[in-house]
Parts: C-alpha cells; sequence; structure tokens
C-alpha cells in the first residue's frame, strides 16, 4: 500500500477526531501538502456531522434562547452615520465640529466598548458561578452515592433484564437516604425516551408507583442514578422495576418492564 | 462530488443559512434569532448527549451561539453549509467540557452522572417537523447505524460523543486496534455512500 493510500484511510477518522495523537500529527503534516486529502477531509466532516442525528431529539429549555438573546441584544447593533448635509457654514467652524464629533463618537465608541467588557466580565463570573454550582452538585450526588453504598442499612437489590442479551442491573436501597441504581453497557432507550423507575407496593391489587427521575446511561453505557426521595417505604414495597417512557416520564408504565428486582 | 451533492440536496436551506449568516456580520439580531430557531433543537441534542447534563448543555449552547453571534466571520459559506459547520462547533465544545470534566473525576474519583439540573423541556417546534428533508435525512442515519453490529455501531458512538481515539475505543471494547480503525473507515464510507445513493 502506498505512502497516499495510507494517509487516504486515515481521511474518515481523522474528520471524526479519532486519530491517535501520533497518527493525527503526521496526517496534519501530509494534508498541509495534499489538496487532494484536505478536500476528501472537507467531504468527510459533513458525512460525520450527519451523525448529530444519532442523538436523542431535545428540545432546549425557552430560558436559554432568552439568556442567549438578553446577551446578543445587550452587546447592541451597529447603526448607520446621519450624513452631514454642507451649508454656508465657514470652514473653521465645520472642522470644530467635525473635532467635536470625532470625540463624542470616540467617547461614544471607547464607553460602548467599556459597558461591552464590563458584561462579558459579569457573563464569565456567571459562567464559572454555574460551573461552580454543577460541581458542587456533581459533589454532593457523589456523596450521597458514597454513603448509600457504604452504609451497613443499605439492601442490594439485583434487577435481572427481561431480555437476555441486556445486562444486570444493581440497586442499593437505603431506608434513610435513598436509592442507587447501576449498571453497565446499557443501551440508550430510543428517541425521546428514558428509562424510569418503579416501586411495586407489597399491598394486594397497587399499582406500581413512579419515580419522578428519569434515567439515561452515559456515553460508555454506565448507568448510575441516585433518588433521594422515594414515593414509598422499602417496607411497604415488595420489588422494583425499570421501564422505558416518554422523557417527561409516566404516571403509570406505558411499556413492559425490562429489569425487575424483588426485595426478598 | 460529494460535497457538490450534499450542498445541491439543501441549496434553499444552504442559501438562507448562508445568507442569514452573512447578516450577522451587520450584527442583525433577528438573523441570529432565525438561526436560533432553526438549528437550536440540533446543537443542543448533540451536547446534552454528550455532556449527559442539563446545566452543562444549556452553558454549552449558550456558548456555541454566543460564539457566533460574536465572530460570525467564522463561518466561510464557500466551504460549506452552515449546519454541519454548526454541529462540529458544537460538538467540539461539549467535547472540551466532557474532557475537563473527565479530569476532575479522576481527582474526585468516581462519581455519578446526574440530572439535578432538572429534566430538559420537551416541545415539538412544527416548524423544525416541517423540515422533512431533515427529517429523512435523521431516519436514514440513524437506520444505517442500527443497522450495524453492535460493537461497531458502539465505536462510533463512543468516537462521535465521547470523544474517544481508536485506541481508547480498542481497550474500551476489548477489540483490536486494527478492527477499530476499519469499522469507523468502513461505516462512515457506508454513511457517505447512503446518503450520495439518496441525494
Amino acid at each position: 500500500m502506498s505512502q497516499q493510500d495510507q494517509f487516504r484511510e486515515m481521511v474518515e477518522s481523522y474528520a471524526l477526531g479519532a486519530l491517535d495523537a501520533e497518527e493525527r500529527a503526521s496526517f496534519e503534516a501530509h494534508l498541509a501538502a495534499c489538496a487532494e486529502c484536505a478536500q476528501a477531509v472537507e467531504e468527510a466532516r459533513l458525512v460525520v456531522s450527519e451523525l448529530a442525528h444519532l442523538a436523542p431529539v431535545t428540545q432546549p429549555a425557552k430560558r436559554v434562547k432568552e439568556r442567549i438573546l438578553q446577551e446578543v441584544r445587550s452587546e447592541g447593533t451597529v447603526k448607520t452615520q446621519p450624513r452631514v448635509v454642507p451649508s454656508g457654514v465657514p470652514w473653521w467652524l465645520w472642522a470644530g465640529v467635525a473635532a467635536l464629533i470625532v470625540l463624542s463618537v470616540y467617547s461614544t465608541w471607547n464607553a460602548r466598548k467599556l459597558q461591552n467588557e464590563i458584561r462579558r466580565l459579569n457573563e464569565q463570573a456567571a459562567l464559572e458561578h454555574r460551573r461552580r454550582e454543577t460541581l458542587e452538585k456533581e459533589f454532593v450526588a457523589a456523596q450521597m452515592q458514597a454513603r448509600i453504598l457504604t452504609d451497613p442499612r443499605s439492601k442490594k437489590i439485583m434487577l435481572p433484564a427481561k431480555d437476555p442479551n441486556m445486562p444486570q442491573l444493581e440497586a442499593m436501597w437505603n431506608p434513610e437516604l435513598g436509592i442507587c441504581l447501576m449498571g453497565h453497557e446499557v443501551p440508550m432507550p430510543s428517541e425521546n425516551r428514558a428509562f424510569q423507575l418503579w416501586l411495586i407496593p407489597k399491598a394486594p391489587g397497587s399499582k406500581p408507583m413512579p419515580v419522578h427521575a428519569m434515567m439515561w446511561p452515559d456515553a460508555d453505557g454506565k448507568l448510575m442514578h441516585v433518588v433521594e426521595k422515594l414515593p414509598e417505604p422499602m417496607s411497604d414495597t415488595k420489588a422494583i422495576a425499570v421501564t422505558e417512557e416518554p422523557e417527561s416520564g409516566s404516571l403509570q408504565p406505558t411499556s413492559e418492564p425490562m429489569w425487575t428486582g424483588a426485595l426478598s | 462530488m460529494f460535497l457538490a451533492a450534499l450542498k445541491f440536496n439543501s441549496t434553499e436551506q444552504v442559501s438562507s443559512d448562508a445568507a442569514l449568516a452573512q447578516r450577522l456580520l451587520h450584527r442583525d439580531v433577528n438573523a441570529f434569532e432565525q438561526l436560533y430557531d432553526r438549528h437550536s433543537r440540533i446543537v443542543y441534542s448533540v451536547v446534552l448527549r454528550i455532556l449527559r447534563q442539563v446545566s452543562t448543555a444549556e452553558e454549552v449552547v449558550q456558548e456555541v451561539f454566543l460564539q457566533v453571534w460574536r465572530n460570525s466571520g467564522q463561518y466561510d459559506a464557500s466551504r460549506g453549509p452552515f449546519i454541519p459547520w454548526l454541529v462540529t462547533l458544537a460538538r467540539n465544545r461539549a467535547l472540551d467540557h466532557l474532557r475537563l470534566k473527565s479530569e476532575r473525576q479522576r481527582r474526585l474519583e468516581e462519581q455519578p452522572d446526574d440530572y439535578v439540573g432538572g429534566l430538559p423541556q420537551i416541545s415539538i417546534d412544527p416548524q423544525y417537523e416541517q423540515a422533512m428533508d431533515e427529517k429523512r435525512r435523521a431516519e436514514r442515519v440513524r437506520s444505517l447505524i442500527a443497522s450495524l453490529p453492535s460493537q461497531q455501531r458502539r465505536a462510533i458512538e463512543l468516537a462521535y460523543f465521547a470523544g474517544l481515539s481508536h485506541s481508547e475505543i480498542a481497550a474500551a471494547l476489548k477489540e483490536p486496534l486494527g478492527t477499530v480503525k476499519s469499522w469507523i473507515r468502513n461505516a462512515l464510507l457506508k454513511l457517505k455512500e447512503e446518503l450520495q445513493a439518496k441525494a
């Protein structure tokens, strides 16, 4: 295989960002001198961008648009300066007026620049604040998970899958702290759907109680979810189950349980 | 050429997006709002799929669109349609956040992904739903990837949504490196053929 063929085989993976560092560096060096591969990369990038359609389709909350537009509007728009109509005023007066206009425009521009800078710094601070909040939430959830997993009162519940090709889930239920549901190599639910947890009460004829926390595995298929407030105590529950439901959640199951685990 | 076929396939959308993007150079807020309405859903979907967390995903979507507004000159219509450029920008931003998060995770030991930021609001934008061409493309992409063997599909997902490299994917799936390389290349070539055939 020629060296050109070897590089040609890297095009798709380069566009996807999947080349390892060494291969990427060597391909980029080649790319700088090869118009054919550069064109192929442009095309491959279009193909790669189509993979975006694999993501479950979700509409962002209205607040996101509001926040963005507020920011955009606050940065202002460029306006056309009005044309000055000449008159019979002496040139030196025009020169003075022109100087004043220049000064005024400069001051306005400078003030706007400073305002934008302040806004940008405020936005940066707000972003940092949100990042910190997110980190804190993640930390609290991690702590809760650790407490549930290590507390001797926690009860382990195995949830075998109905489909033998699916992995088994495992739950740890602590009567005081909540429940922690875990799984590996869990496939993504269908588009616009998520996994939902249900508590099956012991009382005869009772309906499954929904837990209003929707779950998705991460990109590696790892499912890890902590629910602190449960609608039923452990003592009144005979089993737990997981179904696939619409992302907004269901009040009663709309599909057969994919995983079920009895509390022995 | 495939590029030409793709451009041809969505000429109206491309020219319209390009025209709106051009208007951003003149700080046209209405043009920006139209671009947001058209494409925020695909951007948010990709970012949320990568980050799996509503609050961070919203933050990244905000960063992406503000970048589009502030650096409108970055998009060059002669190099291709607007959507792939925007989606690539969003994916890169989200993967940057994911990598930062991975660094933190290594320090904080293992911690769960959570959705404590609240559930995403789901609503269907009728204007978007009317974009049948885009919808059909999406269905074709999904059905082709779904038809791949599960390990090959996982390889593509790990590369696109987790930003993993060949060797990282090979380690995660416990498959030979060469196999992973072939899987990814063949899947993308197959997808290219499929889109080309129906363009």
